[in-house]
């Protein structure tokens, strides 16, 4: 009995940290990680990165952690196990050039911000469309990639809805903080924002919306004949937005990354990887 | 339909990847919230003041607030705040950061099952053993421990059930169970894109396992029904 008494408070000093943990300032709290440490080799000493460069950061753990989602042609599997695409060769590229090596993690969008600054990911590099929102938050690179919202309807009323003006008699659904909830915000039509851009066009698919609205990218890749969506056609475009990539606020990786860009665009292998997945057209000359 | 046929083989390998870190994610919580919502249940039932109160004070918070918000806050909480992001951010990170706040949240929740079932057990029970001289340590390992076990089968089994479902809110930190695995096709994966059905899908997967479990717990509600 003796030592279950002593396992217990054991445990309930263990819990006392966590629990508590919010309300202790900074000194205090070191001890906490102390405490639950040992669940994670790969976990950071935590000391002395909080002001250093990330650069310096991401060459010590020899790791570029990319916060990615499932999104064809950026970031996506093909057939084997690895992942491809514009966004993801490009960042593999990128990592080899400051000598580290890239790892693809799939986050959830909505806790992007959340994952940079809680150090899980190191970049979000995903076809991110750079809002005031984005660039407030984190540090962007130069843009690389065109892009624009357009209007998802069904196919047999596509007619109807082709300029901006018949919008109105319409109900959105948007990805909540995307880029389309503030094109449509914008014009003032009547949405309600959902989790993803999946979502939206499930809303549409299912007639509880009656449009959506979503990357132009996405759109080509996943309406309209021979996909899953065969009912459902894009018609006119809201805005038009270019693609960054976002990392943690103040980093200097942002720079080394244009510095990437410039060189990669002038000797000709980021067209080559754009050429590759059918984006070229949207490319920025950086 | 026909469609719904060619893609099937690719959805239900995805949907078992996804399955599997599910019964993960179960099994692992089940195998540390048991002992440890024992332990819980023996600090809120102590005749040590703090640690009474202090183990309520640990029940009030875990089961006051919701579990995703926990999770949220576990996971994302050392890295904001503490700079420290002891996680990691690949996959086992994520796991071992959803373990840990299941384990947690479900032995506050096993703790007060377990502490209703000692205390239910009559006081005569416990009397009995002391006039024959056993100790206290005896008396609960001997006596109590097996007609508690019996009495929260009906309890626990509910919450077993509950917790099946409940893994599904891991995917607030990106731990690919199969939810989301099914949601995956809604925007494209494995080459499959648009397809809305694989998420529905998932439900036949949740309903089957519990079935299982229903039965199984249902034969063990039976075994036990040797004493009443």
């Amino acid at each position: 009995m003796k030592k279950l008494v002593v396992f217990m408070l054991t445990m309930v000093m263990v819990f006392s940290l966590t629990a508590c943990g919010g309300s202790d300032d900074k000194s205090d709290s070191g001890s906490d990680g102390g405490a639950s440490s040992g669940t994670e080799s790969g976990a950071d000493s935590g000391s002395g990165t909080s002001d250093g460069s990330d650069l310096e950061y991401v060459k010590d753990k020899g790791t570029l952690v990319v916060g990615i989602t499932d999104f064809e042609p950026m970031d996506y599997k093909g057939d084997g196990d690895e992942w491809i695409g514009f966004d993801a060769d490009m960042a593999k590229a990128f990592a080899e050039s400051i000598g580290v090596e890239a790892e693809f993690v799939e986050i959830d969008w909505d806790n992007k911000i959340m994952e940079l600054d809680g150090k899980t990911i190191d970049c979000v590099w995903n076809g991110m469309t750079l809002t005031d929102e984005v660039t407030s938050a984190m540090e962007c690179s130069n843009a690389y990639c065109n892009n624009a919202q357009v209007v998802i309807v069904p196919a047999s009323e596509a007619d109807k809805y082709q300029d901006t003006d018949s919008l109105s008699d319409l109900s959105f659904a948007v990805e909540a903080g995307s880029a389309g909830e503030a094109a449509v915000a914008a014009l003032e039509l009547e949405y309600t924002p959902v989790k993803a851009q999946s979502d939206a066009l499930m809303e549409v698919a299912a007639g509880t919306s009656s449009a959506a609205v979503i990357d132009s990218l996405m759109a080509a890749a996943m309406v309209g004949e021979g996909t899953g969506y065969a009912d459902l056609t894009y018609t006119c475009g809201l805005n038009d937005e270019e693609y960054g990539v976002g990392f943690r606020k103040g980093s200097d990786l942002a720079k080394a990354l244009n510095d990437y860009f410039a060189t990669a665009y002038a000797d000709g292998s980021m067209m080559e990887c754009a050429e590759t997945y059918g984006v070229q057209a949207a490319i920025i000359e950086q | 339909m026909g469609q719904i046929m060619e893609q099937m083989p690719i959805v239900v390998d995805a949907l078992n990847i996804g399955f599997l870190q599910t019964l993960k994610l179960f099994f692992v919580t089940l195998i540390g919230a048991f002992p440890l919502g024992l332990v819980i249940a023996f600090g809120s039932m102590s005749r040590f003041g703090p640690l009474k109160y202090f183990s309520k004070f640990v029940v009030w918070i875990i089961r006051g607030t919701p579990l995703m918000i926990q999770l949220l806050i576990i996971y994302y909480f050392p890295g904001l705040v503490l700079h420290t992001p002891i996680w990691g951010g690949g996959e086992s990170g994520r796991f071992l950061a959803a373990a840990f706040s299941f384990v947690l949240n479900y032995a506050c929740y096993f703790s007060e099952i377990y502490r209703g079932g000692i205390q239910g057990v009559p006081i005569g029970q416990e009397e009995a053993g002391l006039v024959l001289g056993m100790t206290r340590r005896q008396i609960f390992f001997k006596i109590t421990l097996l007609q508690m076990i019996k009495r929260i089968v009906p309890p626990m089994s509910n919450e077993i059930i509950t917790l099946v479902k409940d893994t599904s809110l891991a995917r607030i930190i990106a731990l690919q169970e199969i939810i989301w695995a099914g949601q995956a096709f809604m925007k494209g994966s494995h080459g499959i894109s648009g397809a809305i059905w694989p998420l529905f899908f998932t439900a036949v997967y949740y309903l089957i396992f519990n079935g299982i479990l229903t039965l199984l717990l249902g034969r063990l509600e039976r075994r036990l029904d040797y004493f009443r």
